[in-house]
């Protein structure tokens, strides 16, 4: 377990968890990061330096959730950062997946049929995963900077550390990786099935930090600001 | 497939440790709570393992002693002779992984026959649940209680490593237990 700070040199961290590349690409960071320290990084991109060491800690770290910090954030940082990953999700990793698991099932058994129903299954989880990207952009993500907007900053009375549920995409994700290790047969390129395992399995990563955000911060961040704007509506 | 944990201790860096041994040596899902209280009741069948502090332990009799099969207690007692289930505080990391591994793969043991594949009862539940039917119609069509539905999902899910809804149908499908869509 590695907790990042201002020191941390950005290499280290890549080379202990090379999955955190997802993150540093959501806020313009590329490979290539020398030594460079977090605190030079930021300042070179003009990154807030507390906020991008939260969404590291919080990806690498599932536990860590600093309660005091991140109830500073503004609901605006928040969701710029999830829309990034949204993107991330839409334009790269599903994508991805959907490429692999194409080339796959070309290059294996045409008899294979468990590849063909997890190949469904997985258009299934796109289905649900683009389905509620659609919401945030539309619906939720809107709704709660709007209400930011008027408002201004509120505060998160508390933070339940131990709200763990996973939600339909995430069990669907885990599901989906199961199929693979527990339950695949016949005849497969066996090189292209663990690129498509891999390319789950960092998607399954991601959405689990993607959920701990949303459930631990934004929403409790959204109820505040419903919260407030009912009592000011109330005249409290 | 790793276990669901909870640890019940009020001291944090006890728990954290014990935490931290589960998680990177048996891949199981481990939360902290101070004390059983804190525990949501919906969570009590969810947990496969309770690891208690004396202390926690002797304040919430009724909570533990009908759950004392899925029990391990952390104490600070040195001696040799503690039981399998008892994990001393002074013991060194080596000695508690293989204590909870000893646990781990006795249980294993015990329900080996049961785990290789699914019992037909399992099997009928599982056509109903990717047949779209809720815990209470899958009761009443197959003349067993809800409580009993349930014990039949979770033993599905301990099985298959699938928890989803959909993703117990694409397994059916893929099995012959229904048709495929």
């Amino acid at each position: 377990m590695t907790i990042v700070n201002y020191e941390s040199k950005l290499c280290d961290l890549l080379s202990f968890d090379p999955a955190i590349i997802t993150v540093l690409n959501r806020f313009d960071i590329q490979l290539g990061v020398s030594d460079k320290t977090v605190t030079k990084v930021c300042e070179e991109k003009g990154i807030d330096k507390a906020f991008f060491t939260t969404m590291l800690n919080t990806f690498i770290n599932k536990d860590y959730f600093p309660q005091e910090i991140l109830s500073t954030f503004s609901a605006a940082k928040i969701i710029d950062y999830l829309t990034k990953t949204n993107n991330y999700y839409q334009y790269y990793q599903i994508p991805n997946i959907e490429r692999h698991f194409a080339y796959l099932l070309s290059k294996s058994d045409a008899n294979n049929s468990s590849l063909a129903i997890i190949q469904k299954f997985f258009f299934e989880v796109k289905q649900e995963l683009q389905l509620r990207i659609h919401d945030d952009c539309t619906t939720w993500f809107p709704q709660i900077i709007n209400l930011e907007q008027a408002i201004g900053h509120v505060t998160i009375a508390h933070i339940d550390a131990n709200i763990c549920q996973e939600d339909s995409i995430e069990a669907k994700v885990s599901d989906l990786m199961n199929m693979f290790i527990m339950h695949l047969s016949g005849t497969y390129d066996v090189n292209l099935a663990h690129a498509v395992l891999t390319a789950i399995y960092a998607l399954k990563k991601d959405i689990s930090q993607n959920n701990r955000i949303r459930e631990r911060i934004l929403r409790p961040l959204h109820e505040a600001l419903l919260s407030t704007q009912s009592e000011a509506n109330h005249g409290l | 497939m790793g276990y669901n944990i909870a640890i019940i201790t009020h001291n944090t860096l006890e728990a954290i440790g014990i935490k931290h041994i589960l998680e990177e040596s048996f891949a199981s899902s481990a939360h902290i709570y101070a004390c059983a209280g804190e525990i949501p009741e919906h969570l009590n069948a969810v947990y496969d393992y309770f690891f208690c502090d004396t202390e926690c332990f002797a304040s919430a009799l009724d909570f533990f002693l009908p759950r004392k099969q899925k029990l391990i207690m952390v104490g600070s007692a040195r001696n040799e002779n503690n039981p399998a289930t008892f994990i001393s505080k002074y013991d060194d990391e080596s000695t508690i992984i293989d204590k909870i591994n000893t646990l781990f793969s006795d249980a294993k043991l015990k329900t080996r026959e049961t785990q290789t594949e699914l019992s037909q009862r399992e099997t009928d539940v599982l056509r109903l649940i990717a047949s779209g039917m809720m815990n209470k119609e899958i009761a009443d069509n197959l003349g067993i209680s809800i409580n009993t539905v349930l014990t039949h999902r979770k033993n599905l899910t301990a099985k298959l490593g699938i928890r989803s809804v959909s993703g117990l149908s694409f397994y059916a499908m893929m099995n012959g237990i229904i048709a495929p869509k």
